[in-house]
């Protein structure tokens, strides 16, 4: 009877990981499938044959690769960038003798945090018209940095803040400038907050749609997301050939996401900033 | 001391890539935005013409508009109603159960990380009618297929059930971490004087966690003004704009047919209900439930 109590939860428990797994099976069995009439006939399990040609296809005629690629690229570069930026501030608002101004600073960047970014797409589509960057990858990070910087600050910031007093008294009696302490001294004892930040803006990159799908036009140029919505467009009727470029995009992820998973949750959670 | 950290150029250098993007990328496009709305701009031609608050009497008078506004709320309502109870069913089993603690954590955040693009193909593939799961089950049952992103009494729930499926688990490891941080003894204390599982869940660990559960709500009403990208994805509003939300409204209207001057009036009033709903939260609801101190 205990037993049996200690067992209930995980009946449930088992029935929700299994609505949480099985799409993924669903999608990786259909992969190696030949059509869609063998997706047809047999859609629980694996088919008879294995076969990986959809994935040489999807990876080659499709162009994943270039995708891929460019989803890499611009996801790195702009995290980077908006880290780097985020932290020269973060760096200035907590620990530089301007209270006054910077109270001001961080206040007006913490607004940011509340301005829903689908009211932005259209004048941001806007500036970059104006600025003439439209189906270029300029038009695309830009605003990834923008919009990181308000989270990145936050989090970076309430690390800085946690650092002692001491580090700047011991840093500046043995010479330092302000530039610096910043290198030097605060950048290295950041880095565990650092790496956090980094791995949230990276995947909020790598995963955006809204800004790749209307910034940019020419096939070459888009990223995995709008990529991929492309591609089942064009091959939607062969839903094999779909699923393999379905897990060229989910793997990648789901790497990261073995390797770094109590980062990413406890990066993710701590910025709440997505719905 | 002071000299080295006092120093305004340096201050300003530092300050300023961020600040400048800050501008330009969230303060600027606001008011843009507001100017924007206010005119019969076509979003390409030099010239503009103001026509005072006319597109926004456009939008109210619109019946697709209002259409779209109660997606929004449909969106709202399911994950308060339908979702955020599961999310403390589902954290209350994870944190009671001894075994399999950290498979259960690790998978059912998984789809949080995703592309909301890529699930919403995985989950088109899915709702196929001819080779999709989900009436392969409901075949199981004897159940007669469904067109589920293509007939529209079905697609809003379909895409509701995708959302859920990706977000469910974000929030689950949020109060699952609220749940953990409740010190033992609360709990312990409580089992000694004879109260049952069920029992220490409704009457310490449940009001424990309120705060935490109102902050679920405040981020799943966020969210839920913020979808579209599972929308233009999934249905692109359709069908006969049953799946339309004011996000999908606003870029139907700006981007595909040039109004953009109407589309920037409809970003605005996107702007303006989120504000009200948070704000609203905040004083009726959020106010009400203290802060916990153990």
């Amino acid at each position: 009877m205990r037993a049996l109590k200690k067992f209930i939860p995980h009946i449930f428990l088992m029935g929700y990981l299994l609505i949480i797994l099985y799409p993924f099976l669903f999608v990786l069995f259909s992969s190696v499938k030949t059509d869609n009439q063998s997706i047809a006939a047999n859609p629980f399990g694996l088919p008879s044959s294995i076969m990986f040609d959809n994935y040489v296809n999807a990876w080659v005629n499709a162009k994943i690769s270039t995708y891929f690629f460019n989803s890499l690229y611009i996801g790195i570069l702009s995290a980077c960038v908006s880290i780097l930026f985020a932290a020269m501030l973060a760096f200035a608002v907590t620990r530089m003798r301007y209270n006054k101004i910077s109270a001001i600073v961080f206040q007006l960047i913490l607004i940011g945090m509340l301005i829903p970014n689908n009211s932005l797409l259209l004048p941001i589509y806007g500036i970059m018209r104006n600025l003439d960057i439209l189906n270029t990858h300029m038009a695309l990070i830009l605003p990834y940095v923008a919009n990181a910087i308000p989270f990145s600050v936050i989090i970076l910031a309430a690390f800085m803040r946690s650092l002692p007093g001491e580090i700047e008294e011991a840093a500046v009696i043995d010479g330092l400038s302000s530039a610096g302490l910043f290198a030097r001294i605060i950048i290295p004892l950041t880095i565990p907050a650092v790496v956090t930040v980094f791995i949230v803006n990276f995947l909020g990159n790598w995963n955006e749609f809204l800004l790749a799908n209307y910034f940019l036009s020419s096939n070459e140029l888009k990223t995995l997301p709008v990529g991929m919505v492309g591609f089942r467009d064009a091959y939607n009727t062969n839903y094999a050939q779909m699923s393999a470029g379905i897990v060229f995009s989910v793997v990648p992820v789901l790497v990261i996401y073995a390797i770094l998973q109590e980062k990413i949750i406890e990066g993710v959670t701590a910025g709440s900033v997505k719905g | 001391m002071n000299k080295a950290l006092r120093n305004p150029l340096i201050y300003i250098v530092f300050i300023l890539p961020a600040f400048v993007l800050f501008l330009a990328f969230f303060i600027y496009p606001i008011f843009t935005a507001v100017n924007n709305s206010l005119t019969s701009w076509n979003g390409i031609s030099k010239h503009m013409t103001y026509i005072g608050l006319d597109n926004y009497v456009t939008a109210f008078k619109d019946v697709a508009f209002w259409k779209s506004v109660r997606n929004n709320l449909y969106f709202i309502l399911f994950s308060c109603l339908i979702q955020v109870p599961l999310i403390v069913i589902f954290s209350l089993l994870i944190a009671n159960v001894k075994k399999l603690k950290g498979l259960y954590k690790t998978a059912v955040f998984m789809p949080s990380i995703m592309s909301t693009a890529v699930i919403g193909i995985l989950w088109g593939f899915i709702y196929n009618p001819d080779f999709g799961l989900m009436n392969e089950l409901l075949g199981i049952f004897g159940i007669e297929p469904i067109y589920w992103l293509s007939d529209k009494n079905w697609a809003m729930i379909a895409i509701l059930i995708t959302n859920a499926w990706q977000w469910t688990g974000f929030y689950i490891i949020m109060v699952l971490a609220a749940i953990l941080s409740i010190p033992k003894e609360l709990d312990e204390a409580a089992a000694i004087d004879g109260a049952t599982g069920f029992q220490r869940a409704m009457k310490i660990t449940l009001p424990l966690i309120m705060p935490i559960v109102s902050v679920v709500i405040m981020l799943s009403v966020a969210g839920a003004m913020k979808a579209a990208d599972i929308i233009l994805v999934m249905t692109k509003g359709g069908p006969a704009g049953s799946t339309d939300v004011m996000a999908t409204y606003m870029i139907r209207y700006a981007i595909t047919s040039f109004r953009h001057g109407f589309g920037n009036s409809i970003a605005i009033l996107i702007f303006i209900f989120t504000m009200i709903i948070t704000v609203l939260y905040q004083v009726l609801i959020a106010r009400r439930s203290e802060r916990i101190e153990y």
